[in-house]
């Protein structure tokens, strides 16, 4: 079909390479989702870095109203023991982003490391391995992470990487798949037969093509342990010395019945957070399969 | 077919095996006096302590202890909560019903609600409909349950008092027949819509990429050229053929809530699984968090059968050439 | 046989919207069938002879259509502007059908065969009638043991035999045009001759008119009465089969012909 095929093929189909990274934040912007999710991601890191500058209070700090229902000046109201809402939402942003994003990069460490072991070696190793993932698979990721705590405490670092240690066999699982979708392909064949360290494939010819499904995934992950860090708060779990969206929901649960306000923002900013990386994952999906959103959809 | 569940039982059982001895691993990982991580931290009584260590063999080599406690567990002894007073395995049979009802009609409303939004999103003609469900179910989705259940109590319970805030209503109740269910019903609504809900919109997101892909399938040009109806199409060839990568999903996820919804049944002080969890991990009753543990892996690997024999039971394929 | 022409189509378009380019598929053909005649388009794949038959039955998968055009009239109605309704009607009754390449992806691979032949059956009668309707139609392609047949799922079949019972599932209609999309590309060579036996069968036994889309000029030899050949969208040549393999007036149509005449002919008419 020569017309066919001269015309319709994709500008940037295969291969990863620095000079096209512009092109992926372009075109990421480009779509209505990820441009959405990015910019609620760089406000948040941006509320992150500068929350004491933003936040009219220190979080410790005690005022004289405890209690306040929201106004001009306390924004969001203040909680049972006068500390301002606004303040604890705006520092908690710290502990949830660092949680999410510690956590995610722990469980690309382990997941894909142990992945590409996998999906590389065959055989016994691979076999092996892919029992673990299911081992781990098999309890419910809160389930893990809250044994995890139960038996070594809630120090902030141990919770971190109690949420990777729950979340790394997703990472394990895709990173796997797209190996063993890669590594009968000719290219890295090519690569054999021109005698190429082992080390060589892995990080040369196969990781700049499994990234882009990887990096979603990450952004899923993040928004996993982001709302697993959470529920840890909620249970009143996580580390006590850290301001937690979670931990603020914990102390609201006592007081439903007199101060809303107290439920209602950190709640809002967990899922507005988790919104951004679900969206910003969606238009990271949309600018590596544009089939998804060019078609006609719908049963006609 | 019946092999065929038969050797993913087979597999399922060295699966609990090593996840019980992970647990009883972990156990011994924590630092101190292994009588103590057992019972919990409270003062022991010389007598007790004895029989800990002779019951749990805790002078003997690491093996022969982790042997020994599975010969309990086969013998459904998963030991004694000193906080409770009480066997472990009595405990988890009291509440496990508790969470079953909750997950099951929990369940029974988030499947076929996010079967419906998934099936209307993805087979609508216009790209308005699939956009507003797609965004719908992404945003109520990544509302965390235990948050949307403080939003439900404080509207529906607090501020409009139609449902009781929590709990799972008297013991012993003077009510009887209709009214009985009506109020074990009040208790229930408001854990049922939060679980529901979100539950509901994985669903719906996984039905909708499923009926998508379906929708590309040829057979589904053949059930237009026979002239039928868009109905008649959705109903016999897209809804049944969309479902199976859900059964696996939502399997899981239904497994998971039979372990213990902690999140949702802290919120809503129901006395199931979940909560029994949590209690027990803040009391550091180790005893019972291995227990609920233990069940709760056993739910997952009997729900994921489950899911086996209701793949083969959806799939034709499956039946005959595995 | 009527004077006017079963299906009459005039200067059809077919534009796709292919990310930021548009493919003109099918660009201005004139095509047309008249009553109980067996038609052969032919051309290399991409030729665009697919897409004129699924645009002329109105079955196109979800793409992006830039342009839609021309006119298309069956029996004389016209098939663009008819209403999802009227659509339904013609494909359910004495109106056309289609059959594909790949029968297994064009068969829901968790329904009973005999459900699926069933639920195109022209109109809904008791059930005991339309199970024997479908075993008479499963007899009628040549299926053995029809009972037996209407039992399995598609994946227990041939390859042959699941094309026959999707020519059983097109003839469930009545139709008066059949469209076959390469019926026979994706089976073995022996099974290839039976089912074109069958189809060629079924069209004098029926009299029911034919369109058989293919890339073998050796198919169209043996079975049809007139064949259009197509390249990049558009007709080139028409002409009686005969005076096409006699006579080509393009030199593409003498290329596709000496390419086939290797297989050429089984004289299956004789």
């Amino acid at each position: 079909m020569p017309e066919l095929k001269t015309s319709t093929a994709p500008a940037a189909s295969s291969g990863f390479s620095i000079g096209s990274w512009q092109v992926h934040v372009a075109n990421l912007f480009g779509t209505r989702h990820g441009a959405l999710g990015a910019s609620i991601l760089l406000v948040l890191l941006l509320v992150a870095i500068t929350a004491p500058l933003i936040a009219p209070y220190s979080p410790l700090e005690q005022t004289q109203a405890s209690l306040a229902p929201p106004s001009s000046q306390f924004l969001f109201g203040t909680d049972n023991i006068g500390r301002d809402v606004f303040s604890l939402v705006v520092h908690g942003s710290r502990s949830s982003l660092m949680v999410g994003l510690g956590a995610a990069l722990a469980a690309l460490l382990i997941g894909g490391t142990l992945g590409i072991l996998a999906g590389y070696f065959q055989g016994p190793v691979e076999a092996g391995l892919m029992r673990l993932v299911e081992l781990f698979q098999t309890l419910p990721v809160i389930i893990l992470v809250l044994c995890a705590v139960a038996l070594f405490g809630s120090n902030f670092w141990l919770l971190i990487a109690a949420v990777a240690l729950a979340i790394w066999p997703m990472e394990a699982r895709l990173v796997y798949g797209q190996y063993i979708k890669l590594r009968d392909r000719e290219f890295i064949a090519a690569a054999r037969v021109a005698d190429l360290s082992t080390a060589h494939i892995m990080f040369r010819e196969i990781l700049p093509n499994a990234i882009q499904p990887i990096i979603v995934q990450v952004a899923l992950d993040a928004s996993i342990a982001i709302l697993i860090e959470a529920g840890l708060g909620f249970l009143g779990l996580s580390d006590p010395s850290k301001v937690s969206w979670g931990r603020l929901l914990f102390v609201a649960q006592d007081y439903m019945d007199s101060a809303w306000w107290m439920s209602l923002f950190p709640g809002a900013a967990i899922c507005i957070t988790v919104v951004g990386l679900n969206l910003f994952a969606d238009g990271l999906n949309e600018v590596i399969d544009p089939r998804s959103t060019s078609g006609v959809g719908g049963l006609q | 077919m019946l092999r065929f569940v038969g050797r993913r039982a087979l597999l399922a059982i060295p699966l609990l095996l090593a996840i019980i001895i992970l647990m009883f691993s972990m156990l011994h990982l924590i630092p101190g006096d292994p009588v103590q991580a057992l019972v919990g931290d409270y003062p022991v009584p010389p007598a007790y302590r004895q029989a800990i260590e002779t019951k749990y063999r805790l002078n003997d080599p690491f093996l022969v202890q982790v042997g020994n406690y599975l010969a309990n567990v086969a013998q459904g002894d998963f030991g004694f909560s000193y906080q409770n007073q009480r066997n472990v395995l009595d405990l988890i049979l009291e509440r496990a019903p508790r969470t079953m009802l909750l997950a099951s009609v929990s369940f029974a409303l988030a499947i076929p609600l996010g079967m419906a939004i998934g099936i209307a999103a993805g087979t609508s003609r216009r790209p308005g409909v699939d956009k507003f469900w797609t965004t719908t179910a992404l945003i109520v989705y990544a509302i965390p349950t235990f948050w949307l259940g403080q939003l439900l109590v404080m509207l529906l319970a607090l501020r409009l008092g139609w449902f009781p805030t929590q709990g799972i209503g008297p013991l012993i109740s003077r009510t009887q027949g209709f009214a009985w269910l009506l109020e074990k019903l009040r208790y229930l609504a408001l854990p049922v819509l939060a679980f529901g809900i979100h539950e509901g919109m994985r669903i719906a997101r996984i039905m909708r990429a499923s009926v998508i892909d379906t929708l590309s399938q040829g057979y589904i040009i053949t059930a237009r050229a026979k002239g039928l109806s868009r109905g008649r199409i959705i109903r016999s060839h897209v809804m049944r053929n969309s479902s199976l990568p859900l059964v696996t999903i939502a399997g899981y996820a239904f497994g998971s809530a039979l372990g213990g919804a902690v999140l949702l049944e802290t919120v809503f002080t129901w006395p199931g699984l979940g909560l029994l969890l949590v209690d027990s991990i803040r009391l550091r009753d180790n005893m019972t968090v291995i227990g609920v543990v233990i069940f709760s892996a056993l739910a997952v690997i009997a729900m994921n059968l489950i899911v086996d024999l209701l793949y083969a039971a959806l799939d034709p394929r499956i039946r005959t050439t595995r | 046989m009527s004077l006017s022409p079963l299906l009459d189509v005039r200067d059809l378009k077919v534009h796709l919207r292919l990310g930021p380019n548009v493919v003109k598929a099918i660009d201005g053909v004139d095509f047309r069938i008249m009553p109980g005649e067996c038609v052969g388009i032919v051309g290399e794949s991409g030729s665009g002879k697919s897409t004129m038959a699924r645009a002329i039955t109105r079955l196109m998968p979800n793409v992006n259509i830039a342009e839609l055009s021309g006119e298309l009239s069956f029996e004389g109605q016209d098939i663009l502007a008819m209403p999802d309704g009227a659509l339904r009607a013609l494909r359910r009754g004495r109106g056309f059908s289609m059959i594909f390449q790949d029968p297994l992806g064009y068969l829901n691979p968790t329904q009973r065969v005999g459900r699926q032949i069933e639920e195109a059956l022209s109109c809904d009668s008791s059930r005991g009638s339309n199970r024997n309707r479908v075993h008479t139609l499963l007899d009628e392609v040549g299926l053995p043991d029809p009972a037996n047949v209407a039992r399995r799922y598609p994946h227990e079949l041939s390859g042959g035999m699941r094309q026959r019972v999707m020519i059983a599932i097109a003839l469930a209609s009545d139709p008066q045009l059949l469209f076959a999309d390469e019926p026979t590309t994706a089976l073995d060579a022996t099974v290839q001759l039976q089912v074109l036996q069958t189809l060629y069968r079924l069209h004098k036994e029926r009299n029911m008119a034919m369109a058989i889309i293919t890339h073998d000029l050796g198919v169209v030899a043996e079975l049809c009465d007139r064949v259009y050949v197509m390249r990049a969208g558009k007709v080139i040549e028409s002409a009686e089969t005969v005076r096409l393999f006699e006579h080509p007036q393009q030199d593409y149509s003498r290329r596709l012909i000496e390419l086939s005449t290797r297989r050429l002919p089984r004289e299956l008419q004789a």
